[in-house]
């Protein structure tokens, strides 16, 4: 017997006064989701894919340079990925309709569809969309570490974060077998195999990822926290990850530099 | 004799047969047609399967799961059960992957054979070869068995046992190498509470903590399972927020996520520590029992914040307002290791920092350091690492002739010593180099033989944590994938691991080495200790059958029993030193500024070869790939380098060159280089890539274990007039916050 899915609503909850910049996210990112090794010319020519990547703002700088004292600068993490805008911005200039919103608050993109025209890494005001520049080869022997659950993007295409798809297609078709819906705390990485691989590598619990649709559910829960705020919230876009505020025994409303 | 047409035709039809088949040889197995229901699942199409394990990538060993499909090994995960990362992992037990299938492994033995030693020039050769050279070594030599030495990364439990027996057995010289040694926190630790195994430092119920140059969620002993804790000790739930405060000369990840930055000058770690120290006993502050077991106020005299701020570069005001926090914040925590250790008064530094708690009372407290029981019996075996001053002895012994068999395993000390201790010059003294890396590393490349051993994952093992979680916890090290060059044991190639190579050696050379091994294979060996864990029937798993026991132990990926605690130490005898001990700097007149070598993402250069880990950018400076130095950005400016200048490091033992990083958060008297660069070989990704910062470095060790004090040399830079741009990852997309004006970081304050 087959039952119509419970509607998801997927978010990701993130604790920016938790994070410590590790980059554990942005490898277990790159392991399970067949993204090409970012090598030296990647970088140097600013083509680099990180799906979900460590943001590094400095506070301070030209006051620790004139006073010489070097304690005064302040070091800032945040771990940036698709926000899966509500209001998505790159959605509606894409004219092939690659780029989408499915019916779980998530942006998705349709590789297949994809001309590779760049119009939605050009809207995106959070620069999360990566074009595929080159096709991706590995030597030999790095074939078979690849997800077989996840393509390999070829050239000419863009791509970014799925909350890795692959793994919540398995909850829903878990759901479907055991007629019930699988809570949050499976998510939580102690119990579950199925949240995104960024968040079960997590070691501090920064990114915490579930179904906002729960209410009960413990990310539903966090984005109600007091510190939740979303990205440019000025924009409209109405993301689906919420970051929750860093908490700084002196907090300023000073901006970075 | 004649041929008829009938029996030509017959004979060419075999021969044909024959020469197709050898034409297209392939794995015997495959000839077996087997029903679908007796194929193991992880080679059935589109069925995944999670294996526990152990990481084998750096001493930490977490416990992992690894996702196998068709026979492959696709995705690591940390193991939910384990009691350390309890599901977390970091990106070097991902990488692990990229060990396993990395394309330079070596797919069997190779033998140096007529070509010079060190050309680079090896002839493949066969297991039999290579085991009869390594078992006949040893056969010729056992009249002089201490000429042979063996040099291992870290071991512990069943693998330190064997080891140990091994050379015990035959009379040989056991080495353990690290370059990153925790020999100075063992001895500090030792001092301020006797003899005890590593503690464990309860972070995660700490409301202060006190780090000195312990850089716990970048690189020192395991940033996963700290990490874990520090996310409960900013943000868990029902408690308040703690404070960490970050004393080191470097800006490392962990100054980067800390409160408060104290950048004080190197080895005054430890000085800056006893003048908290006075504060804290001169104001009462502390724990009364504590400073009388510490010796009283009387030996504190000395290290009053007027009198040492300007040694330690922290000021009186600083000092005091530290002090009263720490002592008033209960339960306050202080760390210390890293590169606090890494000076000729190391054990000064580290037994004044690990006193700060005996200080404030918290030992065996929540929220404090708490003692780790001792492993269970027939795991317990651990080999130390080897002093800097037993290497010197090493090489000067090669130098001599007195080494005739050097065996190395997990371990390149050629890469990780400093180079001016001499170690690449003595290596040709030494008749036979066997070496163990399953890729060819710096040490390899001298060797006589190379005989690749397998993986972490694809090999047998069990390991004891060090430090625990405060209880006794056995990890189990499975194979979880097939080994890869399988098809190559046809042809008596492939990879094999290293207990098992020396169980049969030791097995060939017979006698007494061999009854010193009862094993036969490296599987009886884990298999052996399992027993003793099974024969305790306490703890995460009782059963009464040991195949049970065993096929749930794999499962698991070990054996805990948290009830299985230390008790709180007995009375030590440590008295806060009087007499405060300075560094001493390896200098000349024209090096001016302190040398921080530091891990980054590669470790100590063991994880170079893995293009994950060559490409993680450094959480700081968002630098990729390459060397570089960190140098204050007012001196940069004034001395006019820029971002991606070559510089020239030069200490008075050598010089590199690396890519200059302009870095607002270094002290103007400090610069800073990366472990890790500047591999001779090491496959692909590692190989000429960067520069070994072990070149410029100083033999000089600590006073007190002979440990290397890697933090212990000055230096000059200069810029060389090249520039190339430094990769990096910061500025691969335009700042988001710029485009939108508006923060994407939003502040609070903490909830009074």
């Amino acid at each position: 017997m087959i039952t119509p899915r419970i509607p998801h609503k997927w978010g990701m909850v993130v604790d920016i006064d938790r994070c410590t910049g590790c980059q554990a996210c942005v490898i277990a990112c790159q392991a399970e989701n067949n993204i090409p090794i970012n090598t030296e010319d990647r970088y140097i020519q600013r083509r680099a894919i990180e799906w979900i990547r460590i943001e590094r703002y400095w506070e301070g700088v030209e006051e620790a340079v004139k006073t010489g004292d070097p304690s005064l600068v302040k070091a800032r993490f945040i771990p940036v990925l698709c926000q899966h805008c509500e209001n998505a911005p790159c959605e509606p200039v894409c004219p092939v309709y690659a780029t989408y919103h499915n019916n779980e608050g998530m942006n998705v993109q349709v590789y297949n569809r994809c001309i590779g025209t760049r119009y939605c890494a050009n809207n995106c005001p959070y620069q999360v969309r990566f074009f595929n520049f080159f096709q991706p080869v590995w030597p030999e022997s790095l074939y078979n570490q690849l997800n077989p659950h996840v393509t390999v993007r070829t050239r000419g295409i863009m791509e970014k974060c799925t909350f890795c798809i692959q793994r919540l297609r398995k909850v829903e078709r878990k759901e479907v077998k055991e007629q019930k819906r699988i809570s949050d705390a499976e998510f939580d990485s102690a119990s579950g195999m199925y949240g995104p691989a960024c968040v079960r590598a997590c070691p501090t619990d920064t990114l915490v990822f579930g179904d906002l649709n729960d209410p009960n559910g413990r990310v539903a829960k966090m984005a109600k926290d007091e510190r939740g705020y979303q990205m440019f919230d000025r924009l409209g876009t109405e993301p689906n990850v919420i970051y929750l505020k860093k908490v700084d025994l002196h907090a300023s409303e000073s901006a970075h530099e | 004799m004649e041929l008829t047409r009938r029996q030509l035709l017959k004979l060419s039809g075999l021969g044909l047969g024959g020469v197709l088949y050898a034409a297209c040889t392939f794995d015997l197995k495959e000839n077996n047609v087997e029903s679908p229901t007796l194929i193991p699942e992880d080679l059935v199409n589109g069925i995944d399967t999670w294996y526990a394990t152990l990481c084998r990538e750096c001493g930490a060993a977490e416990g992992l799961i690894v996702r196998v499909m068709e026979g492959r090994a696709k995705k690591v995960e940390g193991n939910p059960a384990y009691p350390l990362n309890a599901g977390k992992h970091g990106a070097r037990c991902e990488a692990g992957l990229q060990a396993l299938y990395h394309p330079d492994r070596l797919a069997g033995p190779i033998k140096r054979g007529e070509n010079a030693r060190g050309n680079g020039k090896f002839e493949a050769a066969t297991w039999t070869e290579g085991l009869d050279a390594f078992t006949g070594a040893l056969k010729q030599q056992q009249s002089n068995a201490a000429s042979v030495v063996i040099v291992t990364g870290s071991l512990r439990g069943p693998s330190a046992n064997l080891v140990q027996q091994f050379t015990a057995g035959y009379g040989a010289r056991h080495m353990v190498f690290e370059s990153v040694e925790q020999t100075v926190l063992g001895e500090a630790i030792k001092r301020v509470y006797g003899d005890v195994p590593l503690p464990h430092f309860d972070i995660a119920n700490a409301q202060y903590i006190l780090s000195f140059g312990a850089d716990f969620l970048g690189s020192w002993l395991n940033p996963v399972a700290y990490g874990r804790q520090y996310g409960e000790f900013r943000q868990g739930a029902n408690r308040k927020r703690g404070v960490l405060v970050q004393v080191e000369p470097r800006f490392s990840t962990t100054a980067a996520s800390a409160d408060e930055w104290v950048p004080v000058n190197p080895g005054t770690e430890g000085l800056l520590a006893l003048s908290i120290a006075y504060v804290i006993a001169n104001e009462r502050l502390g724990d009364a029992n504590g400073l009388t077991a510490l010796g009283g106020t009387a030996a504190l005299q000395a290290y009053a914040p007027g009198v040492v701020a300007t040694a330690t570069g922290a000021s009186v005001e600083k000092i005091q307002r530290i002090a009263h926090e720490f002592a008033v914040a209960k339960p306050g925590l202080a760390l210390g290791g890293g590169s606090a250790a890494a000076h000729t008064n190391g054990v000064f530094n580290l037994s004044a920092i690990y006193a700060l708690n005996t200080l404030v009372g918290n030992t065996g407290k929540a929220g404090g350091v708490i003692m780790n029981p001792r492993a269970p019996a027939g795991v317990e075996a651990v080999a130390q690492a080897a002093p800097m001053a037993q290497w010197q002895k090493l090489v000067d012994d090669m130098n001599s002739g007195r080494v005739q068999a050097l065996i190395v395993r997990g371990a390149d000390p050629l890469y990780g010593l400093p180079a001016k201790l001499g170690f690449e010059a003595a290596l040709a003294k030494v008749p036979l180099v066997v070496s163990f890396s399953g890729l060819m590393d710096d040490t390899a490349m001298f060797a006589d033989w190379v005989l690749p051993e397998h993986t972490g994952f694809e090999d047998w093992g069990a390991d004891v944590p060090l430090p625990g979680p405060g209880y006794q916890v056995v990890g189990v090290q499975q194979p979880v994938v097939r080994e890869f060059f399988e098809s190559q044991r046809t042809n008596d190639r492939g990879t094999r691991g290293f207990n098992d190579v020396l169980l049969t050696v030791a097995e060939g050379v017979g006698g007494k080495i061999a009854q010193a091994v009862p094993w036969k294979t490296n599987r009886d060996l884990v298999m052996d200790s399992a027993r003793k864990l099974f024969a305790l029937n306490r703890g995460s798993l009782k059963e009464t059958d040991f195949n049970a026991f065993w096929i749930k132990l794999l499962a698991n990926g070990g054996w805990w029993d948290q009830n299985a605690k230390a008790s709180a130490p007995a009375a030590s005898a440590f008295k806060l030193p009087a007499q405060a001990q300075n560094p001493e700097f390896q200098t000349s007149a024209d090096t001016p500024l302190f040398l921080m070598p530091f891990e980054s993402s590669l470790g100590d250069g063991r994880a170079a070869h893995l293009p994950w880990m060559q490409a993680a950018p450094d959480p700081v400076t968002t630098a990729t790939w390459r060397t570089w130095v960190e140098i204050n950005l007012g001196l940069a400016r004034e001395k006019g380098i820029e971002e991606g200048d070559v510089v020239r490091v030069t200490s008075q033992f050598g010089e590199i060159e690396v890519l200059a990083v302009p870095h607002p958060a270094i002290p103007r008297n400090v610069v800073a280089v990366p472990m890790g660069g500047g591999h001779r070989n090491y496959g692909r990704y590692a190989q000429d890539r960067g520069a070994n910062v072990n070149a410029i470095l100083g033999p000089a060790t600590d006073k007190d274990t002979g440990a290397f004090a890697w933090a212990a040399t000055k230096v000059r830079i200069e810029k060389i007039g090249r520039r190339i741009q430094l990769p990096k990852m910061e500025g691969t997309v335009p700042l988001p916050e710029q485009l939108e004006h508006q923060q994407a970081i939003l502040f609070t304050k903490p909830k009074s």
